[in-house]
């Protein structure tokens, strides 16, 4: 079997490097493809990216494939201390032990526990880089669970869940990515609607129509007699508050929340899975709750 | 009856088996009438589906009023009460019957506006 050589760039958190981080995974396709991931391009690389990276490679093993990240290639010595720091080289070949820096550790979420995945949130995340009353860091790491929680109950992924994040400490930005590779949004919202709505129909609906649709307060493809539908919800009013950027990419659907409002828009790349992107801003005044004193 | 929800479910009201664990047990007596304390003290963290479970689906058979009247909500700090504000409005306002037919007719027509 030849053994696939995929280039990964250098890598921001512009819509442009999502593209390509979704155009590269789609040269992957078939299944027991041998991948060997070699950094010779890459300069620099962002928390979504490694995120995204981690889960991909997982995918590729789960569908009998296997993965090398070939970290001889890899000339980038800050590149090099990232992965290292943040956990992912060790997760994947190199040895080296993670530490705590500027990083907040990749994770890979197998099942959703719940206690696990709010210490992170709680305290590798919020906790460890914005200076809040606990009361406020506890209220974001709850805001944050939403995400978890539509990825593991929505997506259907059967890899599990990946995270990275990132403090920058001249902008003071935090910031949080989710990745899963299950069915996305506009197709859970898709074959939910069919249900109802003749299927030529619904096809239509565009990747754009359907992130409107799944942002819309109490809307949700969860059936049983129990309302639903708040996690996106609330984490965009959250997300407006603060001043902060949410984006999501699902299939061929893109969302962006910030301060300018709300934009939905198609890909022109799609994949086969979501991508929750959150920038908070560290600022203490944004997040101050009405009743807590200026000091 | 008072309830302290710290000792049924800990410090953390985040996923839906907890809330379906508190409607459990707190359901049958708001039907029959009996008036219920649910006490927060202690929990600090909060997520929409422990609210969904544990209270939004008491809408499904319960009135908003009499929801009100009977189930008091003691020591909730401001995130958790912005949650369960939300999502009592949420579950008031919530049909298992919507008109899709009407709603996908909506989007597409949108659609079209948009493209010419």
């Amino acid at each position: 079997m030849t053994q696939k050589i995929i280039q990964i760039p250098t890598l921001n958190d512009t819509p442009e490097d999502f593209q390509q981080l979704f155009e590269m995974s789609n040269q992957v396709n078939g299944l027991f493809e041998d991948v060997r991931f070699d950094f010779s391009s890459c300069r620099f690389l962002r928390s979504n990216a490694v995120a995204f990276l981690g889960g991909f490679a997982r995918l590729i093993e789960s569908l009998g494939g296997s993965v090398i990240f070939d970290w001889d290639t890899l000339r980038s010595n800050s590149v090099r201390a990232n992965l290292c720091q943040n956990g992912f080289a060790g997760n994947f070949g190199y040895n080296a032990k993670a530490w705590s820096g500027h990083s907040i550790p990749y994770r890979e979420e197998m099942e959703p526990d719940m206690n696990e995945i709010m210490d992170y949130l709680t305290f590798s995340w919020i906790g460890k880089w914005v200076n809040v009353t606990d009361r406020l860091r506890d209220a974001i790491s709850g805001r944050m669970w939403e995400i978890y929680s539509n990825a593991f109950e929505h997506s259907g992924t059967e890899v599990g869940v990946f995270t990275c994040g990132q403090h920058f400490r001249h902008r003071n930005d935090l910031i949080l990515t989710v990745v899963d590779f299950g069915r996305g949004i506009p197709a859970k919202v898709k074959a939910f609607l069919s249900q109802f709505v003749d299927e030529a129909r619904v096809s239509k609906l565009s990747g754009a129509d359907c992130m409107k649709w799944a942002f819309e307060r109490g809307n949700t493809t969860s059936m049983g007699g129990v309302a639903r539908g708040l996690g996106l919800d609330l984490l965009k009013d959250f997300v407006r508050i603060n001043q902060g950027k949410l984006e999501v990419y699902s299939n061929d659907g893109y969302a962006i929340i910030d301060k300018e409002g709300e934009r939905f828009d198609n890909c022109s790349i799609s994949f086969q899975g979501t991508v929750v992107h959150i920038t908070l801003r560290c600022d203490e005044k944004l997040y101050r709750f009405y009743d807590e004193a200026e000091e | 009856m008072k309830l302290s929800i710290k000792e049924w479910v800990g410090p953390r009201c985040i996923i839906k088996e907890d809330g379906q664990k508190i409607y459990e047990v707190i359901h049958g007596l708001l039907k029959s009438g009996e008036t219920i304390t649910l006490d927060f003290n202690g929990v600090s963290q909060f997520a929409s589906p422990f609210f969904n479970f544990a209270i939004g689906q008491l809408l499904n058979d319960i009135s908003e009023d009499e929801l009100r009247r009977l189930l008091i909500i003691e020591n909730l700090n401001e995130s958790g009460s912005m949650v369960v504000d939300r999502v009592i409005e949420n579950a008031a306002q919530y049909h298992g019957d919507k008109d899709y037919q009407k709603i996908v007719d909506d989007i597409l027509e949108q659609q079209a506006r948009e493209s010419d």
